[in-house]
């Protein structure tokens, strides 16, 4: 499935007196990679789990591919995006291949069809269905782990990847090489994904747009050529400055 | 005669008495982990439980079990003299080290797992029997097996209510001052909580082993 359009509207959300997004509104079209750049604490991922409703905003909307999220039902709404956070969250007493299938699980596939597309999508990420499969998540590598962790997001073939600083814990040279990969793996499925991160180097490696967040708000959106070479006001320059 | 033709002439009875005492403990285990185990996992669920139910098996805890026992008796329906009133009595005693135990390994499970089986679109339930059972098993089980070698302690205590095992031949040593049928009832008593703790272990590292290499 190519991907679907994501769309916040005027989106404000608090935690208790704290208001961390306010009026928030930003498109994603089908099929891009967008970006959500900014320091920590600055609401990226409250943002990016508004989308599958691990967050419920207090005013505005959400809508992914036209319809308002608020009328999904939630177990429905988030089989059909694919979800990848830092960490990973690999659930440690399955093996990789059940990890990788466990959302066609969730939606019902028969065993076979589940191993199949487990076989699959380990391959897509680069990993060796007959080597790594039969593991324990930590029987591998942090990278590896990630690229599990990618795996399973794809695995259901979702309408839309929410992607949470899911090469944080890796090394800087596993982390270059996940980051290539993945650019190019993006382009080839052309899945609607918000990519969360606060390191700009890696925004603009991976971003078909960047949007620049901070105090609560959206400052920036454009392609990586056009926040380099206008930004829109001190804190984004400083921002992109203090990575080069 | 020494202590060991002595347990030569008596090694039916003892043996019968042992039987006796483990089905006891079996039994009020048994019965304990069909209760805590669901009940730790509603209090997971429901969290205003869990002051109130952990709080009572907290007491229970705290009063002695002869006392127990003893304030057991009196009660019509459960209470009287006999195995029933024991079983009773050491059913409640294993609440409280399967329930703690079911509800701290739930409560210890990652929160960033939680977080991505709930961003998959797990159900309630599906979260809980795929992820939360499984992670908190090791837990769960070391609370089971804390209330089994504990309960083979009390059923001991039990035989002063009548409920035979091998705490009647210590309480008939007690009363006759015969050191020998004390220890005829007090060392297999030990033997068999021993036992009991390094049986569950080994089964207990199994379980993590197997679970280890099962694939579903
Ligand atoms: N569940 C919550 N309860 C209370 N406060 C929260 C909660 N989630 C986030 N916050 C607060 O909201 C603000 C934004 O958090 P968020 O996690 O969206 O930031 P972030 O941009 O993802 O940061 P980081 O880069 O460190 O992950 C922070 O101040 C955070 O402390
Ligand atoms: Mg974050």
């Amino acid at each position: 499935m190519t991907g679907v359009a994501i769309s916040f509207r005027e989106v404000t959300k608090s935690f208790g007196d704290k208001r961390v997004l306010d009026r928030v509104t930003l498109d994603v079209s089908p099929g891009e990679v967008l970006v959500l750049l900014g320091r920590s604490g600055c609401g990226k991922t409250t943002l990016l789990r508004l989308v599958n409703r691990l967050v419920d905003a207090d005013g505005g909307g959400v809508f992914v591919g036209g319809r308002e999220v608020a009328d999904w039902d939630p177990v429905e709404l988030r089989r059909g995006i694919g979800y990848a956070i830092q960490g990973v969250g690999l659930l440690p007493h399955l093996s990789v291949g059940d990890n990788v299938s466990l959302v066609p699980r969730l939606l019902g596939w028969n065993p076979d069809r589940r191993r199949e597309r487990a076989a699959e999508m380990l391959r897509l990420v680069g990993l060796d269905p007959r080597e790594h499969g039969d593991r324990r998540p930590d029987q591998l590598s942090g990278g590896q782990r990630q690229r599990v962790g990618v795996a399973r997001a794809l695995a259901a073939d979702p309408q839309a990847l929410l992607m949470d600083e899911p090469f944080g814990a890796v090394d800087p040279i596993g982390r270059r090489s996940l980051q290539e990969e993945f650019r190019s793996l993006s382009r080839e499925l052309r899945k609607t994904v918000l990519f969360v991160t606060h390191d700009v180097t890696e925004a603009f490696r991976l971003a078909d747009r960047i949007a620049v967040v901070a105090d609560g708000g959206i400052r920036q959106v454009g392609t990586p050529g056009e926040i380099a070479d206008a930004p829109a006001d001190a804190l984004v320059r400083g921002l992109i400055e203090g990575a080069a | 005669m020494s202590f060991l033709e002595f347990l030569a002439g008596r090694w039916t009875e003892i043996l019968g008495l042992t039987l006796e005492h483990v089905v006891l403990v079996v039994i009020s285990t048994v019965a304990g982990v069909l209760i805590a185990v669901p009940l730790g996992l509603a209090i997971t669920r429901i969290p205003a439980l869990g002051r109130p139910v952990l709080g009572f098996a907290g007491v229970i805890q705290t009063v002695p079990s002869l006392a127990l026992f003893g304030l057991l008796i009196p009660l019509p329906f459960i209470g009287g003299i006999g195995s029933r009133t024991a079983i009773i009595a050491l059913v409640l005693y294993a609440l409280l080290p399967i329930l703690r135990n079911t509800v701290t390994g739930v409560r210890q499970v990652d929160p960033a797992i939680l977080d991505a089986a709930n961003g998959m679109g797990m159900t309630d339930w599906q979260r809980l029997t795929l992820v939360e059972v499984p992670l908190a098993l090791p837990s769960i089980f070391s609370g089971i097996r804390i209330a089994t070698v504990v309960g083979v302690g009390l059923v001991t205590i039990a035989a002063a209510v009548g409920a035979g095992g091998l705490g009647s031949l210590i309480f008939r040593g007690l009363a006759m001052l015969d050191s020998r049928l004390l220890f005829a009832g007090a060392i297999p008593s030990a033997i068999l909580a021993l036992l009991a703790d390094a049986g569950l272990a080994m089964l207990e590292s199994r379980l993590v082993a197997s679970r280890g290499a099962s694939t579903s």
